[in-house]
C-alpha cells in the first residue's frame, strides 16, 4: 500500500512537473499579449552552461582536431601551419575571441537595453562580456552598417531586431579570429547571424556563421546561459603583453613548413580515427560519413603533402571594399585624420588650422573629385603638403593638379613671396621617388616636372609640425620600392602606410623600382613597432593602408604573419633546389590565396611568389633607374 | 543519482568558468600526458592576464642552462587560491614540475606544482 501511494504522489508530482515545463514562459505570454513589437527583455547577467561541448570549450581542442567543421582546404592548411607558440608572440598574447566564438568560453554576460531618454525606444542591446572585457553593441535603431572599407572590429557591427520573441542579430566587419582555438582561423570577411532565444531563465544563442574564405558551408552552433542573480564574480579581465619567450628573434613567426606538423596523426590515434575525418571538411559532418570512416582512404588527404597541392587555383572570395565608383568617399579615421577612397591609392588627410596635408595624391583622373572632396572637408583651407609614399601613378597621378590647387606659405625652407611657392602646395617624398619621376636633362621624364617632389629627404626620416600635430615620416628601405615612406600622425595616432600594407592582396613587390622580400618584411615589423593598441589588439593606433579599408594594429600582425610565413616557405623550397616554376606549382600561398590571391591586374599571386623568391635567391637585378 | 550528478557537472562548470580562461587550447600547446621538473632560480614573476608566468634559470636535459618560461594562472584565479605578486620574489630558488611544452625550442611549462625549498612555500593546482 506504501508503495501504491508513493507512486501515486511520485505520478502527481510528474504531472504537475510536465504542466510547469509546458506552460509557455511568462515573458514569452507578456510578449505576446503586449508588446509583440518590441520583443523580449534579455536584461540581466548571464552564465554560460558549458557542459555542452565542454572538452573544446574548456580545457581546449586538440592539435589537428578539425572533425564535425566545414573547412576549406585552405583553411586546413592555415591550422596545420600553426604553432601554438605564436600564442606566446606578445602581439598575439591577448587577441581576443570574436563576436561568433566568444559565448562559447567562460564568461560572464551582462545585457542591458539602452534606450532614448524621451521616447524611451530601445536604441540599442549592449552586451558586456567579462572574458576580454568585450562591450557589443547591437543597434536596434535601424541605422545601416558602415561601408566595407570600415574598420573591423572583435565583436564587429551588429544590427537587430526582434522577430516574436527572438532577438535576430545580423554582423559584419569582424576581425580575423578562430572557427576553433587549435588553428583553424576565421577570416575577416565572416559575418554572423544569430538568434537569441529567451525560456525563462535560460538564454539560447544560435549562431550561424558564413565564411567565404575558410567555411564551405555555414557553420551553426548554439550555447545555453543561465540567468545569473548573483552579479557578484570577476566582470574585469585586463590583458597585458610580456615576453613570454625569451631570445626570439625579431620578427620570427613559429609555424609548421608544408609538410613538418608533427602532431598531424595525435590526435586521429588518440581517437582511433582515420586521418581524413579528424582534417575535417563538411562531409565529416553528416551521417553518410560513417560509411568512410568504416572503410577510410589509404591515403589520408593531407594538403601539407605537396603531391595534394590542388592545381586549381582558389577563386578569391574577398570583395574590394573600396565601391572605385567613379566617385570619392571619405571616412574620418581619427582626430585630424580621415582617409579617402575611389581615387586609385588611399589618400590621407590631415586637416586643421593651418591648413591640409595630404599623403598621396590618387591618380591623375580622379584628382579633380580629390580636390573637392578636401574643399568640403576643410572648407577655405588651403593644401599646404602632399607627402608621396612611393612613386606609383595611382599614389602621385594627382601630384601635379594636387600641388596646383594649394599653396606653400612656410616649410620646405621657402616662403610664400618666392618664385617656387606660387606653384602650389611642397610635395615631400625620399629622394628615391624624386630619381624615378625625373630624368635627366634632355631626357623625357615619366611625370612632369611640375608633379616631382619639391622637398626630398635622402636620410631615414624627415619631421614636421603642422596643424598642431608632429608629423614623422620614415623611408622604409627597399621594401614594396626602394622610395618607400610611412607617415605617422603622433597626436591623432594614425599611421599611413602607403603600399608597404594592403587589405587588398599580397604585397606587390616591385623588384624592377627595388623592392625586396627582406624590406618588406623590415617595413611591417617596424610598423608593428609604432602602432600601439589601445586595449587588446584593437584600437588604439590606426592604420590608412596603401589599398583597402582602415585597419589597426591587428590587421598589420595578421599581414606580417602570413608575409612571414610564405618567405619561409619559399625559402625552404629554395634550400631544396626547387625551380621558381616548381615553387609556383607548389602554391605556398594556398591557405591565403582566398582571402588576398589574385590571377590578374596589378600584385598578382605569382608576381608576388616570384618576388619573394627572386629576392631571397639572390637574382634580381635590385635598384634599376 | 545521474540527474544530481548532472546538476553537479553543470553547477560545477559554471563556478569554473567564472574563475578559469580558455585563452588557448591547452591540449594544443602542452604535451598533457608528459611531465618534467626543473629546479632553479627564478628570474621574473609576471603576475598578469591572460595567464601569469614564472622565469625560471635552470638547466635542460642536458645540462645546459635555459630560461623556462612557466605557465600559470590568471591572475585572478592565483588571487583567489592566495598566490599574490609578492608570493615569489627574483632570486627564489624554487622546484617546478608541469606538463612540457609542444614546441622545444621555447622552453615552456605548463605549471602543476611549485615549491621553494627555503620556507617550504608551495602551491599545486590545475591551471586552466
Amino acid at each position: 500500500m506504501g508503495n501504491v501511494r508513493r507512486t501515486r504522489v511520485w505520478a502527481a508530482f510528474m504531472y504537475a512537473a510536465i504542466l510547469v515545463l509546458l506552460a509557455p514562459p511568462v515573458q514569452a505570454q507578456f510578449v505576446g499579449d503586449f508588446i509583440p513589437d518590441v520583443g523580449l527583455d534579455l536584461s540581466g547577467n548571464w552564465s554560460p552552461i558549458l557542459h555542452e561541448d565542454f572538452l573544446e570549450r574548456i580545457p581546449g581542442p586538440e592539435l589537428v582536431n578539425y572533425s564535425g567543421l566545414p573547412i576549406t582546404d585552405g583553411s586546413r592548411l592555415w591550422a596545420e601551419s600553426w604553432d601554438s607558440s605564436r600564442l606566446t608572440m606578445p602581439e598575439h598574447q591577448c587577441q581576443v575571441h570574436v563576436s561568433p566564438y566568444i559565448y562559447r568560453g567562460p564568461l560572464q554576460m551582462r545585457i542591458w537595453d539602452e534606450k532614448d531618454p524621451q521616447s524611451q525606444k530601445i536604441v540599442a542591446i549592449k552586451n558586456y562580456i567579462s572574458t576580454y572585457e568585450q562591450t557589443r553593441t547591437i543597434w536596434m535603431d535601424g541605422r545601416p552598417h558602415p561601408p566595407a572599407y570600415a574598420p573591423h572590429t572583435w565583436m564587429g557591427f551588429s544590427t537587430g531586431k526582434w522577430d516574436g520573441i527572438v532577438l535576430t542579430v545580423y554582423t559584419t566587419h569582424i576581425k580575423q579570429g578562430w572557427i576553433r582555438r587549435d588553428g583553424l582561423p576565421e577570416s575577416d570577411q565572416a559575418t554572423l547571424v544569430e538568434h537569441f532565444i529567451r525560456h525563462g531563465n535560460h538564454l539560447t544563442p544560435v549562431s550561424i556563421v558564413t565564411d567565404p574564405v575558410y567555411l564551405t558551408e555555414p557553420l551553426i552552433k548554439s550555447q545555453d546561459f543561465l540567468l545569473n542573480t548573483n552579479a557578484g564574480g570577476n566582470w574585469l579581465y585586463p590583458c597585458e603583453e610580456v615576453e613570454e619567450v625569451e631570445g626570439r628573434p625579431r620578427g620570427a613567426v613559429p609555424n609548421y613548413l608544408p609538410g613538418q606538423n608533427p602532431f598531424l596523426y595525435e590526435y586521429a590515434n588518440m581517437r582511433h580515427l582515420p586521418l581524413a575525418a579528424a582534417l575535417g571538411g563538411a562531409e565529416t559532418m553528416y551521417p553518410e560519413y560513417m560509411k568512410v570512416i568504416k572503410d577510410p582512404p589509404t591515403a589520408p588527404k593531407d594538403p601539407l603533402a605537396l603531391a595534394e597541392v590542388s592545381p586549381h587555383a582558389v577563386k578569391n572570395e574577398a570583395p574590394n571594399p573600396i565601391p572605385n565608383d567613379g566617385e570619392v568617399h571619405v571616412i574620418p579615421v581619427q582626430g585630424n585624420v580621415y582617409m579617402l577612397v575611389g581615387a586609385g591609392g588611399n589618400i590621407t588627410v590631415q586637416v586643421g588650422n593651418m591648413g591640409v596635408l595630404i599623403v598621396d595624391a590618387g591618380t591623375a583622373d580622379m584628382a579633380g573629385k580629390v580636390i573637392d572632396a578636401i574643399h568640403k572637408l576643410a572648407p577655405g583651407k588651403p593644401l599646404q603638403y602632399i607627402i608621396d609614399t612611393h612613386v606609383h601613378p595611382d599614389h602621385v597621378g594627382g601630384n601635379l593638379k594636387l600641388r596646383a590647387s594649394g599653396v606653400t606659405i612656410t616649410g620646405a625652407n621657402v616662403t610664400g613671396d618666392i618664385a617656387d611657392a606660387s606653384k602650389g602646395a611642397a610635395i615631400i617624398a625620399h629622394q628615391h621617388v624624386l630619381d624615378r619621376m625625373s630624368a635627366p636633362s634632355g631626357k623625357q621624364s615619366p611625370f612632369p616636372a611640375d608633379a616631382w617632389p619639391t622637398d626630398t629627404f635622402l636620410g631615414d626620416s624627415k619631421v614636421l609640425y603642422f596643424n598642431d600635430e608632429p608629423i614623422q615620416i620614415t623611408h622604409e628601405k627597399a621594401a614594396h620600392t626602394d622610395g618607400d615612406s610611412i607617415v605617422f600622425f603622433r597626436h591623432s595616432d594614425v599611421i599611413s602606410t602607403g603600399d608597404i600594407f594592403v587589405t587588398t592582396g599580397y604585397p606587390f613587390i616591385d623588384l624592377e623600382r627595388g623592392g625586396s622580400i627582406q624590406g618588406e618584411l623590415d617595413a611591417l615589423n617596424h610598423l608593428l613597432d609604432v602602432a600601439i593598441s589601445k586595449h587588446d589588439e584593437e584600437g588604439g593606433t590606426f592604420i590608412i593602408p596603401g589599398h583597402g579599408r582602415v585597419c589597426d594594429r591587428w590587421e598589420l600582425i595578421e599581414y606580417r604573419d602570413m608575409v612571414t610565413i610564405i618567405r619561409d616557405r619559399i625559402q625552404a623550397m629554395l634550400k631544396k633546389g626547387m625551380t621558381l616554376e616548381q615553387v609556383k606549382a607548389a602554391r605556398p600561398t594556398m591557405d591565403y590565396d582566398a582571402r588576398y590571391g589574385h590571377d590578374s591586374g596589378f600584385g598578382t599571386t605569382d608576381q608576388f611568389v616570384e618576388a619573394v623568391y627572386k629576392t631571397l635567391n639572390g637574382k634580381h637585378e635590385g635598384r634599376a633607374n | 543519482m545521474k540527474q544530481k550528478l548532472l546538476l553537479l557537472l553543470i553547477a560545477a562548470g559554471t563556478a569554473l568558468s567564472v574563475q578559469m580562461y580558455a585563452h588557448h587550447s591547452f591540449a594544443a600547446t602542452y604535451f598533457e600526458d608528459k611531465t618534467v621538473t626543473i629546479q632553479g632560480k627564478l628570474v621574473q614573476f609576471l603576475y598578469r592576464n591572460p595567464h601569469s608566468f614564472v622565469h625560471v634559470e635552470a638547466p635542460d636535459d642536458k645540462g645546459m642552462m635555459q630560461t623556462w618560461a612557466v605557465e600559470w594562472g590568471a591572475g585572478g584565479q592565483l588571487s583567489r587560491e592566495g598566490v599574490t605578486r609578492e608570493s615569489l620574489k627574483p632570486g627564489d630558488v624554487v622546484t617546478i614540475t608541469g606538463n612540457p611544452g609542444r614546441n622545444p625550442d621555447d622552453h615552456r611549462i605548463r605549471m602543476q606544482s611549485i615549491t621553494r625549498p627555503s620556507d617550504g612555500w608551495s602551491w599545486k593546482g590545475v591551471v586552466q
